[in-house]
């Protein structure tokens, strides 16, 4: 006898006809959860030096110039066991180039096509310094930056430039000495611009859903609010004033001027009796304000979208009763003096 | 397996949920700046726009206006992701508009050949760069002197005033050849000053050096590698000239990756940065030097942990020191 020792969980896949069992227990649970961890440790691999990395930018601001060149400035974690770091430039036309290291000492580089090499020397911080001509291109009057940003950035516009299209979308936007000041994100942003056209007055157009209202919105409320307080103690004190002065010389200021505007309107109308409705609503409203306004208020008076008073506007002029012009960088819509008559 | 595999899932897990957190709160928007900048482009284009245009500019005009005010409706209804498409969509518009009405290439090359001329952009710049060295001068304590610069900047500003542009860039040309003589009487200050710390640096990495050979025999790493270090370590401390530590500390750095020795490299890095921060912070006003102290002595025993290659417990208590110096940080 040569008994054999056979543990029991062999003996049960065992079978008498010989056939060979392979154990599926498990197999499944095998099969989907080894490669699910290769993967996982594979992106933990790839991502956590990411997320921990020395070498990475803290800040990176730019600032754009009006002949299209642009200053960048950033500050860099980098690791302060390596002698030296080698940095990726945004272009080989690379002016005034200053590394500083986290103490305020000048740092040893060298720049060849592209990239610096940074002597670091333990810094664990360094901040770098430099123009360069390769993020502007223009095409027209059309000056286009364009940057893959491997991080968050801040841009400052140049002077008298106004954004015409860009493909990205800004988290932020603030007005620094009239330049714009926008923070953009990671990944690739173009942005168009105009530079010295007649800038737009910065409005803030009505929103309604935001949460809070903010601080600067709240200081202009109260300064509108006591503009308003003195404005309207300055008409009544003036009111008080002119009640008192003698008749005839409110006469003389008044009415003249009334009489005036509104035989102007009836001799408009007279003369171009195929006016419009609505056009001659705006002539007479234009005609109440003195004989000129800005096309921004006949917007508001009538709510109407832009297009459609601007074009009420050039069926005016077609029709040869108002001119305009430019007041404080808006359209002034002013009634003519002479309506010549139609032939 | 089971469990590695739920603890790797977790890792995972976690690792991306703070990664994705991180980047959301950076990218935290305010929907309200797109409705300003597209009304800023409408109002500039529709300035451009005159009888003259073509139906085309003015019927892509009429459809940019229409996604301005779809994108104003949309955030009115607080409906972000369609605020976000009607502004990329108006700008888009805007940017062609912008190309169609611009004038012909022939006049926009002798524009930018007059905008060239006048130099104001250039001594901006430069002006920008002279500060950067004056901070670095002062920093250095050099006696250089900056006052003739001062006057030629002021020259080049009254020139450029006056439209006497090629005056004014005469005047840059001499600021340029002096700036080059200062940034060379200043670099010269500095390469004196560049290899002190480069042989202060040098020296803190043979201390880590020690820690690493240290930790290698424990590790019962060949002896022909330990051997290697040794000799590299000996290199490095007879290197008397900057490059040369580098070039030292490179071949040191080379060996760690072949013999997978750099584990400890990154806790190593972590105890330098706090280091530095301690540093910085003892140089404020309002900081608390017992709390200083203590963060010191802690700096010793996590080095003390890395030396005998415990580098869990160094992990932890870094990790510690790093919350600690925030809020001492935060409280001066």
């Amino acid at each position: 006898m040569n008994p054999e020792i056979v543990p029991i969980h062999r003996k049960e896949i065992l079978r008498e006809d010989g056939i060979l069992f392979v154990r599926t227990e498990g197999i499944l649970e095998i099969m989907i959860k080894i490669p699910l961890l290769v993967a996982s440790l594979i992106i933990i691999a790839f991502t956590m030096p990411v997320q921990t990395s020395f070498s990475s930018t803290r800040t990176l601001d730019l600032t754009l110039y009006s002949d299209g060149s642009v200053h960048i400035s950033s500050k860099l974690d980098v690791d302060p066991l390596d002698p030296d770091f080698e940095l990726d430039l945004f272009g080989p036309s690379v002016d005034n180039f200053v590394a500083i290291g986290e103490n305020g000492f000048l740092l040893s580089s060298e720049i060849i096509g592209d990239r610096a090499t940074i002597d670091t020397f333990g810094s664990s911080t360094i901040t770098i310094n430099y123009d360069i001509q390769d993020l502007i291109s223009k095409d027209g009057r059309v000056w286009t930056f364009s940057l893959d940003s491997p991080t968050y950035y801040s841009l400052l516009m140049p002077l008298n430039s106004i954004i015409v299209g860009m493909n990205a979308l800004p988290s932020n936007m603030d007005i620094i000495n009239e330049q714009t000041k926008l923070e953009l994100g990671v990944g690739y942003s173009e942005i168009n611009y105009i530079i010295g056209t007649t800038n737009p007055p910065v409005t803030n157009p009505p929103v309604t859903n935001s949460g809070q209202p903010s601080i600067d919105i709240l200081i202009f409320a109260l300064i509108g609010v006591s503009i308003a307080t003195v404005v309207i103690v300055i008409i009544m004190t003036k009111r008080k004033q002119t009640k008192s002065l003698p008749v005839i010389q409110t006469e003389n200021i008044f009415e003249p001027e009334t009489n005036v505007v509104s035989n102007d309107v009836e001799t408009i109308f007279n003369l171009r009796p195929d006016m419009r409705d609505d056009d001659k609503q705006i002539v007479k409203f234009i005609s109440e304000n003195g004989g000129e306004v800005l096309e921004s208020d006949l917007r508001k008076k009538f709510l109407q979208p832009r297009t459609t008073m601007w074009r009420a506007v050039k069926r005016l002029e077609r029709l040869g009763v108002v001119e305009t012009s430019k007041k404080d960088l808006q359209n002034l819509v002013r009634l003519k003096k002479d309506v010549e008559k139609e032939e | 397996m089971k469990t590695v595999a739920t603890f790797a899932l977790l890792i995972l897990v976690v690792s991306m949920i703070f990664g994705s957190m991180t980047n959301n709160v950076s990218a935290q928007d305010d929907p309200t700046i797109l409705l300003k900048i597209a009304k800023r482009a409408e109002e500039q284009i529709h300035n451009q726009i005159s009888d003259d245009s073509s139906d085309k500019v003015k019927r892509l005009f009429e459809e940019g206006v229409q996604k301005v005010s779809a994108l104003e409706n949309a955030l009115e209804n607080n409906d972000i992701s369609s605020a976000k498409e009607y502004f990329l969509s108006a700008m888009k518009i805007f940017t062609e508009l912008s190309r169609e009405s611009s004038p012909t290439t022939q006049v926009e090359t002798n524009t930018i050949r007059n905008d060239v001329k006048d130099p104001s952009n250039d001594l901006q710049r430069l002006q920008v760069y002279v500060t950067s060295l004056k901070t670095i001068a002062k920093k250095y304590n050099t006696p250089i002197d900056f006052s003739e610069l001062a006057e030629l900047f002021s020259k080049t500003r009254q020139e450029i005033n006056d439209n006497q542009f090629a005056l004014a860039l005469e005047t840059l040309f001499k600021i340029k050849e002096k700036i080059v003589e200062l940034n060379k009487e200043l670099r010269e200050e500095a390469s004196k000053q560049e290899f002190q710390r480069a042989k202060e640096y040098a020296q803190q990495y043979l201390e880590q050096l020690d820690r690493l050979i240290e930790n290698a025999k424990k590790q019962d790493v060949a002896d022909e590698i330990i051997a290697q270090l040794e000799s590299a370590k000996e290199n490095l401390s007879l290197a008397d000239d900057k490059n040369e530590i580098i070039e030292q500390i490179r071949k040191i750095i080379s060996i760690k990756d072949q013999f997978e020795l750099t584990k400890n490299d990154r806790l190593e890095s972590r105890v330098l940065q706090l280091e530095k921060t301690i540093s910085i912070l003892s140089q404020i006003d309002g900081a608390n030097l017992d709390d200083l102290k203590d963060a010191r002595n802690i700096i010793q025993i996590i080095k003390r942990h890395l030396y005998n290659g415990e580098f869990e417990t160094a992990n932890d208590l870094l990790r510690d020191l790093a919350k600690q110096l925030e809020e001492i940080k935060n409280s001066s």
